[in-house]
């Protein structure tokens, strides 16, 4: 069973670490909004299947030193809801 | 099918947790199974001696202590968030399992809810 895991939240809302201790396996992280911060965050360590939408992105400027590979669209967001047997939206 | 509903909002300070008991029980009404996570903040709901009546707001103690009679299945909650807030389980309500919050935890609900 994947899981895809939305993620709308800053890097320091306590529901960020949540989310991160309940991704596992398979399972895919896709940041929106506030949580696309974390691409930029140091200190984080993000799990392997991660992407990011890329308006929200470009929105808070982050296309810069390769982050850009994180982004994607609306139609790929809609493609990762449905290959997941089971979604999470924190 | 079970739903896991996480409560990980404090107690009175806002609607979130409240929301997330109301969307419990009202599923429970429905005789869909259900089940609550407290973890974090929201661990203190569970805190005996609550007295929210000095804030004008409803104690939740009862409800919880009868969500077995509401068919709530289970009511868990995290053992770090707990220890975390000073919480044994003798001074938790009636019925409360101690649990571990991970990945693990979470593949056995169909629908998992943060509110």
């Amino acid at each position: 069973m994947t899981t895809l895991h939305i993620l709308n939240k800053s890097p320091d809302h306590p529901r960020f670490a949540l989310c991160l201790a309940a991704v596992t396996g398979e399972d895919q992280l896709l940041l929106t909004e506030n949580a696309v911060l974390a691409l930029a965050d140091t200190t984080l360590t993000l799990p392997a299947r991660v992407a990011a939408l890329a308006a929200d992105m470009d929105a808070r400027g982050l296309t810069g030193n390769g982050l850009s590979r994180y982004g994607v669209g609306f139609d790929h967001m809609v493609r990762l809801t449905t290959q997941a047997s089971r979604i999470i939206s924190w | 099918m079970t739903t896991l509903i996480i409560i990980d909002q404090p107690p009175y300070g806002n609607w979130a947790g409240r929301e997330g008991l109301d969307m419990a029980f009202s599923l429970a009404a429905f005789d869909q199974p259900v089940a609550l996570l407290f973890t974090g903040a929201g661990v203190n709901w569970l805190r005996q001696g609550q007295q929210a009546e000095l804030i004008a707001q409803k104690n939740v103690d009862r409800n919880l202590s009868a969500a077995t009679v509401f068919g709530v299945d289970q009511l868990l909650a995290d053992s770090t968030s707990l220890t975390r807030f000073g919480l044994a389980p003798v001074d938790l309500l009636a019925g409360v399992e101690t649990v571990r919050f991970e990945p693990a935890l979470l593949s056995s609900y169909s629908h998992v809810v943060c509110p």
